[in-house]
């Protein structure tokens, strides 16, 4: 398969979720073929890799639901007298509702890349949506109609911080559990094979012994999660990544604030896995954080010259790093 | 002439049905297929969603101006089993009395624009 299937099966599946929205009985009838058309719409704007078509198809499709489907609705709702035992029409409009509030809620959610510490992939002012069911633990019903799979190496993932959790950050999954982790020269050595990391991006501002050669000795400022790591999860110079949590650095590896400084992610603040980004705008960290007026003119002002367009729908991948043995 | 009444009754035609019909004047044609040629036909202006395309095409099976072929391949896609439609006798002659409305639409609105400079 090729990589744009990446992007074209979620899509595909939160589709199947919107179509709950029309009756069921058109659903019956045509949702099969609507969901073939859908993908293959999906597959032609893939072929065709132009960032202004891809928003335009977006955009035709969310209208042509909202429309049709409040129509099919209407349609179904007038001639509900000449047919019998037909659903309550509070009940259906209840569920098209229900199902917009989960879909928005609690599968998706948007987020805003505010550091510069995935540069390279993500840049600041990149909004974006989450895949919130990714990595969910999904029970055996979520199982059975959701494609779930666990966190694995090389995913980029979006978590609670877990220095304060009102935060979420962004970052890449470099160890899993039982993994050894150390850096030498700012290169990952994982299980004592060197890793080819194509994505990350080393802009080495000022030498740092702690941030390339990990895991020396903690610092005064190391967090109490970055001391903990080093009193509990250093075997022979290396950090050993405990049960039901992970190991993650940014792909801007010289400039970021990760897991080298505050310690293992637990497994269970991970929120999902970034899907797109929806809008990428230029602006400082601080706006992103705080919105504030100034924020809100300049985006009236610039909203067109400072969207960068190309990044429309981007799709942030995971990707495999290389393993290549060390001449010890 | 009964079937010229009753296709009158059915006009004018809102612009996705009307293009369905023509998408399918040659030939038979699955959802998808009708959806690429109809952005053909109105050169990206009129691209069909899914909800679109197949409220008309339900609407349209009830009115009998289409009617469903069999399921089957699409060779040029893949294996997949697609749905496929057909016009009718009375869809032919609806899209035609539409193309010949709108015609007469044309015409008058290039007398009366004749004078005017642009």
């Amino acid at each position: 398969m090729t990589s744009e299937s990446d992007w074209i099966g979620p899509l595909c599946r939160i589709y199947s979720l919107l179509l709950l929205g029309y009756p069921a009985e058109f659903r019956r009838a045509y949702g099969g073929p609507m969901r073939q058309v859908f993908r293959d719409r999906c597959r032609e704007v893939a072929r065709r890799r132009k960032g202004g078509e891809t928003l335009r198809f977006a955009i035709n499709v969310a209208t042509d639901w909202v429309r049709t489907a409040v129509r099919e609705r209407a349609s179904e709702f007038w001639s509900a007298g000449r047919r019998p035992a037909r659903r309550n029409w509070v009940t259906e409009w209840a569920g098209t509702l229900l199902i917009l509030l989960f879909a928005t809620t609690s599968l998706v959610q948007a987020y805003v890349i505010p550091t510069g510490s995935m540069e390279g992939n993500l840049l600041v002012g990149d909004h974006m949506l989450v895949d919130r069911a990714a990595y969910a633990d999904p029970g055996t019903l979520g199982r059975a109609i959701l494609p779930c799979r666990d966190v694995e190496r090389g995913d980029i993932i979006a978590f609670l911080y877990p220095e304060d959790t009102r935060e979420t950050y962004v970052k890449r999954v470099i160890g899993l559990p039982g993994d050894r982790i150390r850096l030498e020269r700012g290169q990952v050595i994982r299980n004592g094979r060197r890793l080819v990391e194509p994505y990350t991006q080393h802009i080495a501002s000022w030498p740092d012994a702690y941030r390339d050669d990990f895991p020396l000795s903690p610092r005064p400022y190391t967090s109490p999660r970055g001391r903990d790591m080093f009193e509990h999860h250093v075997v022979n110079d290396e950090v050993v990544v405990p049960p039901g949590t992970l190991f993650a650095l940014g792909d801007n590896r010289d400039n970021s604030a990760d897991s080298r400084y505050w310690g293992f992610v637990p497994r269970s603040y991970v929120v999902g896995k970034p899907l797109v980004v929806y809008w990428s705008y230029e602006a400082s960290t601080e706006d992103l954080k705080d919105w504030n007026v100034d924020h809100i003119v300049d985006l009236a002002q610039h909203f067109f010259t400072k969207t960068r367009w190309k990044r429309t729908f981007l799709v942030p991948r995971s990707q495999r790093a290389q393993e290549v043995e060390v001449n010890r | 002439m009964e079937n010229e009444t009753k296709a009158q009754a059915l006009l004018p035609l809102t612009p996705p049905v009307f293009h369905i019909l023509l998408a399918l004047a040659g030939e038979e044609r699955h959802g998808y297929g009708i959806m690429q040629d109809v952005a053909q036909q109105t050169d990206g202006a009129l691209q069909l969603g899914p909800g679109t395309l197949y409220g008309c095409l339900k609407r349209m099976l009830a009115a009998g101006l289409v009617e469903e072929s069999d399921e089957r391949p699409d060779p040029t896609l893949d294996d997949e089993r697609r749905r496929y439609y057909r016009m009718t006798l009375l869809g032919k002659r609806v899209v035609r009395a539409e193309a010949q409305r709108l015609a007469g639409a044309v015409t008058v609105a290039m007398a009366k624009l004749a004078g005017e400079k642009a």
